[in-house]
């Protein structure tokens, strides 16, 4: 009789045991026509923000990193906190997102970042903190900038690079088709998104570990 | 005197300040982007392969890249981050530049991402043709602007103003300085195939590059994307081998936008590999292989493994090890155990016998419950590549099926309680070769029936290893079978094989008749709930008709027992046996005929308990929208475990209760009968067979998995895990911590 507890005893830890081990599934990166996954996260002063807050509203998420020379092109010239700029007074949310690990490139404490962003000109309504990464290998940002627009349907319509030359030469901006202005454009207007996916171009993401 | 102590303080505080930043400043600097050096860590020249050069005659010559320790730069496609290096030319008249011919890159992982580059020295050839209308003996300045990206662990962009003069001649002549050095790049840029055909293929969306050829390596080989849109550069590219061939796996990238006419890139052998070549071996291969059409072998296993597992061989591994667990696990399965227990009986009633023939008793009871597990995925197998809709437990999901099963545990039940005594056990005494090889027979037997009867309690990590089989290879999926047959049938070839184990069971002796007829009635059980099942798919007259032939197989079994082949001759056992077999093909008929009837009225896929809506997939999303909680019971009536935790679980008031305070929306998707929409339903979540729990957050996040095993613990525990949906509600909001 004991020994046919204990056989009962082991055969249930090895189910919990096999039961758990399958329980840790792959979670793949978004797909544009797909729901955007919800997340929340803080923001540089203290509030959280989370994208389901923002059902009704088209939402741009953008990944952000202020040292990288990519970045610097959209800061430096002016380009970033013009569109942030523009497309807000059209009720577009735009939230940025620093996924950089603390102690690597990019990561700044709350109130540094603020001054940087000052410093930079930002616009955007926040600037969120992902010091572990989640939010941002949940939707597969790999590079900074990495651009993501969100209908106010909460369907991601858009994924990839801000343009469509990669390089960091201020120049480049003119000549370049911005995916995100023909994303938001187009949606708002009704029509069908031209370009949904582009390679994203920029500093590799710094991210923990 | 005062003041005079006061100011010192100050001093030192404003000195420690200022050698405080001093220090920081040239670290600061060196982190941040120097705006004086156009080229922090590394540096960059224009040379030339020849000194003179001669009117019309091409020359090549080279951006001299020199690079810190640590640092790189990036090839023509960077991969996930970075940039391309480039040259911006500024030519004199009637120059023109060719492309940058790039040297293989090597592959660098950044944290998740791949990228592709160069760090040390490289050369980036570019042949410049001259007018023909040069005058010999004049100087011609060739400049141009070279821009890179740096980078570390953090990227610089970095410029040089390229310059070189070179004098114009009758002919051409090298620069002996840089012979060796243009030889070299040379040796580094990737090389068309020789010896090897390169072939491209789509395959579901993905794409497959076939290589053919002598020595190629087996594993290790990396096909380098030339473009940004083509494949993805995370995802591993599993090799297939078959003879000379290797067939290359290769993900499609999330930005492919599906105009990739062509594979165009490198391929790169495993470390220090080089590719057979006429003249002498060379490290990289040139591809550019247009795609043509839909790869039409299997690549099942490949494809599998190229979406995102990290490594086919651990999860198969992994799957086979639970698949042998779960073989070990269904020996405990209620409808499994009194099986097993007889061939325990067995084994202590042959004790005595030779430890060869113990053995040869394992190993055939261990064949039948193998055989029996490839037969049931054979069958299983081909009617998926028919395109039907099934899982595992597909045929209890058949009224006919268990109709015969039911028959089958009642025959069983009423040999064991002595009703009758199957002929050839007695027909001998003595040990001949003809009792020796019924006793075979039945060993084999006894495994095939185990096997039959196991097949309803899909045991947890069954379910698992068979979602993964169905989705693997026909050859991977039988090999999970097997195993899962192997571990089923594993206690009892070592109890078989090891004398001294069976030494340990009882003696046999009388006590064994009585144990015998003791399992007769968990074989009635099992036989009153496979009525119960059946009873759930047809209609009452069906279960009557079942019943009958119950009564009738009684009968067949009365006249076996009456008149029993050791004392009947001639006429009365021709007599007896004729009656035996009609009344078993009636009983059998009548089974069948039961079976046909049709669903009863209350149809199954009806949830009998009025807070549960029946499964639809638009429903449940509908639901789902609307930001409420869904929680599934994906069960089925001959589903123990399932019946186990309706009636521990599901059903009980605290857990109803917890249910209704966080407004979860229930849902049972009943699989008793076949239901294609309810096996898709399944399959998303990688899983054949029931029971499946899952939990739907109102918030739109992925779904919870609840183990197969339910306690009301673990549902409450899921749902306090639930974002709280009801913000509106006050006296909830303030419940939370």
């Amino acid at each position: 009789m004991t020994r046919s507890l204990w056989t009962t005893a082991l055969a249930l830890l090895l189910i919990a045991g096999g039961t758990l081990a399958f329980h840790a599934e792959p979670v793949d990166d978004p797909e544009v026509d797909a729901p955007a996954p919800d997340f929340t996260l803080t923001d540089t002063n203290g509030n959280e923000h989370s994208l389901s807050d923002f059902e009704g509203e088209y939402v741009v998420l953008e990944w952000l990193n202020f040292d990288c020379p990519f970045v610097g092109k959209f800061y430096g010239s002016g380009e970033m906190p013009r569109l942030q700029e523009t497309y807000r007074e059209d009720g577009v949310v735009w939230l940025s997102i620093v996924s950089s690990a603390p102690g690597t490139q990019g990561h700044f404490p709350p109130d540094e970042m603020n001054a940087r962003n000052e410093q930079e000109g930002g616009q955007q309504d926040a600037i969120l903190m992902d010091p572990e990464g989640t939010v941002g290998q949940m939707y597969g940002a790999q590079t900074t900038p990495h651009m993501y627009v969100i209908n106010p349907e909460g369907t991601l319509i858009y994924k990839g690079g801000i343009d469509s030359i990669p390089s960091t030469n201020v120049d480049d901006i003119d000549e370049a088709t911005n995916y995100v202005v023909e994303a938001l454009d187009a949606a708002m207007n009704g029509e069908e998104v031209p370009t949904k996916t582009a390679p994203p171009y920029g500093c590799s993401v710094k991210y923990a570990g | 005197m005062k003041q005079n102590h006061v100011s010192p303080l100050p001093r030192t505080v404003g000195f420690g300040v200022l050698l405080l930043l001093w220090m920081l400043t040239p670290w600061a600097s060196a982190t941040a982007q120097p705006s004086d050096d156009p080229s922090p860590h590394s540096e960059a020249a224009l040379v030339s392969e020849v000194e003179t050069i001669a009117p019309g005659e091409p020359f090549t010559v080279a951006m001299h890249l020199q690079m810190d320790d640590g640092w790189h730069s990036y090839w023509k496609n960077a991969g996930d981050s970075g940039m391309a290096s480039s040259i911006d030319w500024n030519l004199p008249e009637g120059f023109s530049a060719g492309e940058i011919q790039w040297p293989h890159p090597t592959v660098k992982e950044e944290g998740p991402l791949v990228t592709y580059g160069y760090s040390g020295e490289i050369m980036l050839l570019v042949d410049i043709t001259p007018p023909d209308d040069l005058e010999s003996g004049t100087e011609v300045t060739l400049a141009g602007r070279g821009d890179w990206l740096i980078c570390e662990d953090i990227c610089l962009p970095a410029h040089a103003d390229l310059e070189t003069t070179l004098s114009v001649d009758a002919d051409a002549t090298p620069d002996a300085e840089w012979d060796d050095a243009f030889a070299q790049a040379r040796a580094q840029h990737p090389r068309p195939a020789e010896g090897v055909s390169v072939q491209a293929y789509r395959s579901d969306g993905s794409f497959v590059l076939e290589l053919e050829g002598d020595d190629l390596p087996d594993e290790g080989v990396r096909f380098i994307p030339g473009e940004k849109r083509t494949i993805s550069n995370t995802a591993p590219q599993p090799v297939m081998r078959d003879g000379d061939t290797r067939y290359l796996a290769l993900q499609a990238s999330e930005y492919a936008d599906g105009s990739t006419e062509s594979l165009r890139g490198v391929l790169l052998g495993p470390d220090g590999f080089s590719w057979s070549m006429s003249d002498r071996p060379h490290p990289a291969l040139a591809v550019d292989a247009p795609l043509e059409g839909e790869f039409t072998g299997d690549l099942s296993a490949l494809s599998e493994a190229g979406t995102g597992a990290s490594s086919t061989s651990l999860s198969l591994w992994g799957a086979l090890g639970f698949a042998f667990i779960g073989g070990l696990l269904l020996n405990l399965m209620p409808c499994v155990f009194p099986v097993i227990s007889l061939k325990i009986l067995g084994f202590a009633k042959k004790s005595g016998e030779q430890p060869r023939i113990m053995r040869r008793h394992g190993g055939l009871f261990a064949a039948g419950v193998v055989v029996s597990f490839w037969v049931l995925a054979g069958l299983l197998l081909a009617l998926r590549a028919a395109g039907e809709q099934i899982g595992w437990g597909f045929q209890l999901q058949s009224p006919g099926f268990i109709a015969l099963m039911a028959l089958l545990f009642v025959g069983i039940g009423l040999n064991l309680s002595g009703l009758f005594e199957l002929g050839t056990r007695l027909t001998s005494v003595g040990g001949t070769a003809q009792q020796k090889a019924s006793g075979y027979s039945e060993s084999f037997l006894t495994g095939v029936l185990a096997t039959i009867v196991a097949t309803p309690c899909t045991a947890p990590l069954m379910g698992a290893a068979l979602g993964v089989a169905l989705t693997m290879s026909a050859v991977e999926a039988m090999s999970i079978f097997t195993a899962l047959g192997v571990g089923m049938a594993a206690p009892y070839v070592v109890l078989s094989s090891v004398p001294a184990l069976l030494n340990r069971l009882p003696k046999p002796g009388p006590w064994m008749e009585t144990m015998k007829q003791l399992l007769a009635f968990p074989m009635f059980a099992t036989a009153l709930w496979l009525v119960w099942v059946f009873g759930q798919q047809v209609s009452i007259d069906g279960v009557a008709l079942l019943l009958g032939a119950f009564l009738l197989l009684g009968l067949a079994g009365w006249v076996l027992g009456r008149w029993p082949a050791m004392q009947v001759e001639g006429r009365t056992w021709m007599a007896s046996r004729a009656v035996v077999t009609t009344v078993v093909a009636g009983a059998l008929a009548l089974a069948l005929l039961g079976a046909g009837t049709g669903a009863p009225a209350s149809a199954s896929t009806q949830p009998t308990d009025a807070n549960w809506q029946s499964f639809s997939t638009e429903q449940v999303d509908a639901v789902r929208d609307e930001g409420t909680p869904v929680f599934i019971d994906f069960t089925a009536a001959w589903c123990l475990t399932c019946q186990v935790n309706k009636r521990t679980t599901l059903s009980t008031e605290s857990v109803q209760q917890a249910f209704d305070d966080k407004g979860v929306h229930l849902v049972r998707a009943d699989w008793t009968n076949r239901n294609d929409e309810i096996t898709q339903a399944l399959s998303k979540f990688n899983r054949s067979g029931v029971p499946l729990y899952v939990l739907y957050p109102g918030d739109g996040s992925d779904p919870v998995l609840l183990p197969e095993v339910l306690t009301p613990q673990i549902v409450m525990d899921a749902l306090n895990e639930l974002p709280d949906t009801r913000n509106d509600n006050p006296e909830l909001a303030s419940e939370r911590p």
